[in-house]
């Protein structure tokens, strides 16, 4: 048929070019997702419960952020409570990046949001607000979506068998507790920022006698509202 | 340590805790959006999360604040590489060698 062909040319031609802008990009995936395998696996979930973890929830920022909660035998409520703060900025994402799915059906909708990353949405934004094609822009927007979930489980999959070959005496489990250093340093580089996390972490530590660890949850609201605060302050200075 | 089924209804949960703040506006399309004051103050919900959860497992050692500990050591080490270099693998080197360094020279300091 005329039509699907010239639909996948479309498509194609979108996936191509998403890729090309992608793949640099994506290498900065390895280290993380080998240290999350190796995290699972020091936390000490068989490679199954590893993988499950991984493929389910596909998040190495609530992975990594949750383990501790969970090794701990922590509440549900808690790690759901700890989880939806580490993904809070997915929202925003999806809430900048949904015009970009214009004229793409619901199904497809479906797949881009489970595929939502960081690293998705940096590189896949202008092109999904300027190209005109729908199918170019979803061929754009998926290949790094289907790129990232790939070397996401393959290199995880490496760390779960690496971190199986290491000695307990090495702490690879603290390599997690690094992982999120990483991911928080250069988001503390702006002053609210900065606030948010020295609230957060602060008060996370003051209030960790708190009944059924609901010092961790009290500590990121008490980091958000800071960092709200300090953000309005230094506009009110800059004014 | 060993876990139990409800191991798989964590991992569901935090499956759907990612895949529907993902998928929302996606989804909705331009239906909805929400309010601009809120969007601003979610953007700190994750440093303040991270750090709700990083701060005390460096500082508290055994339920007491801990200011000289091989981890807290390490995570200053890591930060300080993090801060500076923007190599991926660099601040994993640095902290794991500070805290492997510092356990080899002073056993018995957790």
């Amino acid at each position: 048929m005329q039509a699907t062909d010239f639909e996948s040319r479309g498509i194609v031609a979108g996936a191509r070019e998403g890729f090309i802008a992608f793949l640099p990009v994506s290498v900065g995936l390895i280290p993380w997702a080998l240290v999350v395998g190796m995290a699972m696996t020091s936390a000490g979930f068989t490679p199954l419960q590893a993988m499950g973890m991984n493929i389910i929830v596909f998040a190495g920022t609530a992975q990594l952020g949750t383990l501790p909660l969970i090794i701990d035998n922590a509440p549900l409520w808690l790690i759901l409570a700890t989880g939806l703060a580490l993904n809070l900025r997915f929202l925003i994402f999806s809430a900048g990046i949904a015009p970009g799915f214009r004229g793409i059906g619901t199904g497809w909708r479906w797949l881009s949001g489970h595929l939502l990353t960081d690293g998705s949405f940096a590189v896949c934004y202008d092109k999904m607000m300027q190209v005109d094609d729908p199918r170019w822009r979803l061929g754009y927007y998926l290949i790094t979506g289907v790129w990232t979930w790939l070397l996401w489980q393959t290199f995880t999959l490496a760390g779960i068998f690496a971190a199986g070959i290491v000695p307990k005496s090495w702490s690879l489990e603290f390599m997690a507790t690094i992982a999120l250093i990483v991911l928080l340093v250069p988001m503390a580089k702006s002053r609210p920022m900065l606030v948010a996390a020295m609230v957060g972490g602060g008060s996370a530590v003051l209030l960790r006698g708190m009944p059924l660890r609901l010092g961790v949850v009290t500590a990121i609201c008490l980091g958000i509202a800071a960092g709200f605060a300090a953000e309005h302050w230094q506009e009110k200075k800059a004014a | 340590m060993n876990y139990d089924a409800s191991l798989w209804l964590i991992f569901i949960v935090l499956g759907l805790a990612t895949t529907l703040p993902r998928a929302s506006f996606i989804v909705l399309g331009n239906r909805f959006s929400l309010p601009p004051t809120l969007q601003r103050a979610l953007r700190y919900a994750p440093a303040a999360a991270l750090a709700a959860i990083v701060v005390p497992d460096v500082l508290v050692i055994g339920g007491n604040v801990a200011p000289v500990n091989p981890k807290l050591a390490a995570a200053i080490a890591a930060i300080l590489v993090a801060a500076r270099w923007r190599n991926p693998w660099l601040p994993f080197i640095v902290g794991m060698g500070v805290l492997l360094g510092i356990k080899a020279l002073l056993p018995g300091q957790g």
